[in-house]
């Protein structure tokens, strides 16, 4: 989904810049407060950090300026927070934009709206009410990592669709790019909620001390589906 | 060229490359000059020029001063290069407004191609074009490492700079590890066979997570014991910049920057 060096025009790199910040700013406030309180979770962090780079650089071209790959933000928001998780996305982005010319720097305001607040979002909110309503706690890890995976994607159309629209029509450009962008999206959100799945059980059976400190799950326990909350 | 192999490659030019060990300082202002210049030029017909003059400039940099290899550039190039090319085919054919130069019906609806996607999709190559050739002047002459201390000088929080570290060490833990297990893999046979290939993979990607997190933590200790308590202090290295070379930039990039201005004040082919 990342939007290539100088595909927006300027006015557009300037408004999600705009809209990024504030959600970057509040992040940065909550990953110091994490960072001073549970220093243990710094690797988690940082490997986070290095999942989403690993996992979003498994790309798939995609014809819109763009591509098609896992997010692996999802995760990262039920872990520590949607704020963090776009935190870790401006990190991510800015290194793949430096390392592999994947994305740009230009367009990172959208890309950061899209990968590490818009789906973050959607996810947390969804795991939020799992968690709440104390349904599995895996088949709320993949609803919500699959849907934050997919909103990341509607989030891409919209910003490519009010930047480039199709005979002065928004929702006409839209439904292009979303069109295209579903053919593969909809398999790799299916796959990465799975693998959400199997990382959150594994982390859960042997980390469960690091995801209780985070208030990811109530205590560390063995059995995951029966014990968590 | 696979990810991994071209992404160190960009890593150790950044190190290695002829300007190096000038002042990283003076490169990153010139590489973010050029690029906003290069975004940001008004959309007028010749628009294109101004990316075609930065790419050549950038170009040049990187091939004749910096000297990185020919064939490293044109790997990097040439995949987002078809990317941006298949995209403004799509600009081209399905997008823009106004009177269709060409209309074609198709049972169920018909398809209009506009002078206005066209002009639009060719200009975006172009800014797509000159804009990477900025970002590769950048990757590619001035590493992470030197990129970071810039950062701290200009006050990013610290805590986001210790976690950038962090991620970067622990990008390369992912894919040793991750190398290491497909190599078991393969001396285990367990690529033999449609069935063993997805079952290895789904193995991978389970344990490499965990794998790499017990690596992490390794390394964590090992900070923790040699008194880490959270910035991650480097010998600053640091070339003092070039006043000299400064200003020679900011006055090429104010002049080129006023030309576009004035071309586009006196609707110079305006669309």
């Amino acid at each position: 989904m990342h939007i290539m060096e100088g595909f927006l025009p300027p006015e557009w790199c300037i408004v999600w810049f705009v809209i990024s910040i504030p959600v970057l700013v509040y992040g940065i406030y909550k990953l110091t407060k994490i960072t001073k309180k549970v220093p243990e979770a710094k690797p988690l962090l940082a490997l986070m950090g290095a999942f989403i780079f690993v996992i979003s650089a498994l790309k798939l071209p995609s014809v819109v300026g763009s591509s098609s790959h896992p997010t692996g933000t999802g995760l990262a928001a039920v872990f520590f927070g949607p704020a963090v998780a776009g935190v870790l996305s401006l990190i991510v982005l800015v290194f793949q934009a430096l390392l592999l010319a994947h994305g740009g720097l230009t367009t990172l305001g959208a890309n950061v709206f899209s990968m590490g607040i818009a789906g973050p979002a959607v996810g947390f909110a969804i795991w939020m009410i799992f968690k709440r309503a104390k349904l599995s706690p895996s088949v709320g890890i993949f609803t919500s990592v699959a849907l934050s995976d997919l909103v990341t994607y509607v989030v891409t159309s919209i910003q490519l669709a009010l930047a480039y629209p199709s005979e002065g029509s928004v929702l006409a450009a839209f439904t292009k790019f979303a069109a295209i962008y579903a053919v593969t999206q909809i398999p790799i959100a299916i796959a990465e909620g799975i693998v959400a799945v199997l990382i959150f059980s594994f982390l859960a059976k042997h980390k469960g001390n690091i995801l209780s400190l985070l208030k990811v799950i109530k205590s560390p326990v063995s059995n995951v589906d029966k014990e968590v909350n | 060229m696979s990810h991994s192999d071209l992404y160190a490659e960009v890593d150790r030019s950044a190190y290695t490359n002829a300007i190096a060990k000038s002042s990283p300082i003076t490169k990153t202002f010139f590489a973010l000059s050029t690029l906003a210049i290069c975004v940001f030029a008004p959309t007028f017909v010749p628009t294109f020029i101004v990316p075609i003059i930065v790419f050549i400039l950038c170009t040049i940099l990187i091939l004749g001063v910096a000297k990185v290899k020919l064939r490293l550039y044109l790997n990097l190039l040439i995949y987002p290069t078809i990317m941006a090319a298949i995209s403004c085919i799509f600009l081209a054919l399905f997008f823009g407004t106004g009177d269709p130069i060409a209309q074609f019906s198709l049972p169920w609806t018909t398809w209009s191609i506009y002078k206005s996607g066209i002009l639009t999709s060719v200009i975006t190559f172009f800014r797509v074009e000159g804009a990477l050739s900025c970002l590769f002047f950048l990757i590619l002459t001035t590493s992470i490492t030197d990129l970071s201390l810039i950062l701290r000088r200009v006050h990013v929080p610290k805590v986001l700079l210790e976690i950038s570290l962090l991620i970067y060490r622990y990008i390369f833990v992912f894919l040793e590890v991750a190398e290491q297990m497909t190599i078991a893999q393969l001396m285990r046979l367990g690529k033999g066979g449609w069935m063993k290939r997805i079952r290895g993979f789904a193995l991978l990607a389970g344990n490499l997570f965990i794998r790499s997190l017990e690596q992490a933590e390794r390394t964590f200790t090992a900070m923790n014991a040699r008194g880490y308590d959270g910035p991650i202090y480097v010998l600053e290295d640091f070339p003092k910049s070039n006043k000299l070379m400064l200003i020679v930039i900011v006055l090429f990039n104010v002049l080129f920057a006023l030309v576009v201005y004035m071309l586009y004040l006196t609707n110079f082919g305006v669309l």
